[in-house]
């Protein structure tokens, strides 16, 4: 479904993506873990098309998108969960929702109030994450694990084909992180899903896949049991992570 | 029930206003008409303005190039073409004002904040230069003398009170639309950009596209208030495409209350007081109503950003409260 063959990312002098490759098949669960600084959130940005990669090339579903602008990636059925929330502060929950339903349709409706199954959409989709009864509610009003699941409702109204998620559950209290993973746990299987995140707990338990960055190059990739076992993972990153849980 | 009876209340609002010169005369002067009819085509401009600032936020400080394009375009149509039809004259404002917006957006839509603001005040700045030295077709200095008042399917609009209901169903229109417009997905959309640009593109939306329609939309609606502009004073002043006349809309929606459909529409009605009835209460040498108007913005902008809107809903919810 996404492929990602050579992808290089330099910032000046730094280099944040040292030729990473990865393909996810449709509906696979990739998790992409490594220390801060590895590259994680820069390769989800480079896929979303918000930093132009120095070189390489991605693939969506078999097309070249290497080149594309966000937008246009997004319209061909990709996701983004931000790591810092990017929602739209003074709208409420469900308006926040519906411009996801609208873009899907066509931006340029400019007369009359938006059809109703829109907004009945949008709020189908706010119940789905847990947000029943909050729909009115402006997003400056909602408290932080709340504007996350607003964010995750936001990305599944765009419908995509392939959701990116960075650390969806920082910053969550326990309950809200176990509330998000069996969310995410219980999506379609057919939605391919690459995830960034530092709880191990979430990753094993979302997980087909594991993949470890380390100074933006792969360093290990396998399935959640061979990353485990795998001993330079642990020096790294795990073995710091598996102490502290 | 209630948007019927809501319906019912505008409708009758909008039949008194653009009747007012009929049943008002017993009581009121000619100059109420006059007065009225150039505060609303200040309110079509102001509306047309809160597009860009109080949705999209798009601070453009060079609207009134669009409104002049417009005046400009009726008065050269009407005199070149000898016409005084109403479709063309108000077509050719409308055209010329949509097509001035799409050049000027093009180059401003990617910028963002004071840059923006700078950008298109530049660019005005050139389409104003370009008004004042263009004597052969604009009048120069001189202005454009003698515009006709347009006809439709056989009736004049070129006495006084035909003149000031051409202008007071334009603007009934014109808030009609632009209400339409707010409430819309499209709409929505623009609020998305002002909002949150980066996260409307991951939506996918294309942000570019949409912040050009919005000023392409805005000009059209500018460049219209300035053709009734044009009939209603009978003259075009390079003036109308300059800075003034552009400092004077954005003002209007700032006291008013930006983002809000009744914002522009009483923040002109407060600066058209200054700037006409304010001058008749102080002495004739005593040239300061411009001066009054700007320590009025300052008060608004440093106590009251939400201006007379937001101090109305203010007002009104501690009212209710008791």
């Amino acid at each position: 479904m996404i492929e990602i063959r050579e992808l290089r990312c330099a910032f000046g002098g730094v280099v944040a993506l040292d030729g990473v490759s990865l393909a996810l098949g449709e509906g696979e669960r990739r998790a992409v873990i490594g220390p801060n600084g590895a590259g994680k959130t820069t390769l989800i940005n480079t896929l979303a098309g918000e930093i132009q990669p120095t070189g390489g090339a991605v693939r969506l579903a078999g097309q070249d998108i290497t080149r594309l602008r966000a937008w246009q990636r997004a319209r061909l059925g990709l996701a983004h969960v931000y790591q810092r929330t990017e929602l739209f502060s003074p709208l409420s929950a469900r308006e926040n929702v519906a411009l996801a339903v609208a873009a899907r349709r066509g931006p340029y409706r400019i007369f009359g109030a938006p059809p109703r199954a829109e907004s009945a959409e949008a709020d189908a989709m706010l119940a789905r994450v847990g947000l029943a009864g909050r729909e009115a509610v402006a997003v400056r009003a909602l408290s932080h694990g709340e504007r996350r699941q607003l964010e995750l409702a936001v990305a599944l109204a765009q419908r995509p084909r392939v959701l990116l998620l960075d650390e969806p559950t920082a910053g969550m209290s326990p309950l809200e992180t176990a509330r998000i993973t069996e969310l995410v746990a219980g999506l379609d299987r057919t939605l391919t899903i690459l995830i960034v995140e530092h709880d191990m707990d979430v990753v094993f338990r979302l997980a087909d896949r594991v993949t470890v960055l380390h100074e933006g190059r792969v360093i290990a990739d396998g399935t959640a049991a061979d990353v485990r076992g795998d001993m330079r993972v642990h020096d790294v990153y795990l073995g710091k992570a598996v102490s502290v849980a | 029930m209630k948007p019927l009876v809501r319906g019912a209340l505008v409708g009758a609002a909008a039949a008194a206003l653009v009747t007012f010169p009929y049943w008002s005369a017993p009581w009121a002067s000619r100059f109420a008409t006059t007065l009225i009819r150039d505060a609303l085509i200040l309110a079509i401009f102001a509306l047309s303005l809160d597009l860009l600032v109080g949705r999209a936020g798009m601070p453009s400080l060079g609207h009134a190039a669009f409104f002049g394009a417009g005046a400009y375009a009726a008065g050269i149509a009407s005199q070149r073409l000898g016409t005084d039809q109403l479709p063309v004259t108000l077509g050719a404002a409308a055209l010329v004002a949509a097509v001035l917006a799409l050049v000027i957006g093009i180059l401003v839509v990617r910028s963002e904040g004071i840059f923006f603001l700078m950008l298109t005040l530049a660019l005005a700045q050139i389409v104003f230069a370009i008004a004042f030295q263009w004597t052969a077709v604009t009048g120069g200095s001189n202005g454009l003398a003698g515009v006709g008042r347009p006809t439709l399917a056989g009736f004049d609009f070129s006495a006084p009170d035909a003149m000031y209901a051409l202008v007071a169903i334009t603007f009934v229109a014109t808030a009609l639309v632009v209400w339409g417009v707010v409430r819309s997905p499209y709409g929505l959309a623009l609020i998305g950009v002002r909002e949150n640009e980066r996260r409307m593109r991951a939506l996918g939306y294309d942000t570019a596209r949409l912040r050009l329609s919005a000023f392409v939309l805005a000009g059209t609606i500018a460049g219209i208030a300035g053709a009734l502009s044009a009939y209603s004073t009978r003259f075009v002043s390079a003036q109308d495409a300059g800075l003034g006349n552009s400092v004077r809309a954005f003002v209007t929606v700032l006291v008013g209350g930006a983002g809000t459909l009744g914002g522009p529409v009483v923040g002109s009605a407060l600066v058209s007081l200054i700037e006409r009835i304010v001058p008749s209460l102080l002495p004739p040498d005593l040239r300061i109503s411009e001066a009054i108007l700007g320590l009025v913005f300052i008060a608004f902008v440093l106590f009251a950003r939400q201006g007379m809107v937001g101090l109305g809903t203010h007002a009104w919810l501690r009212v209710r409260r008791r």
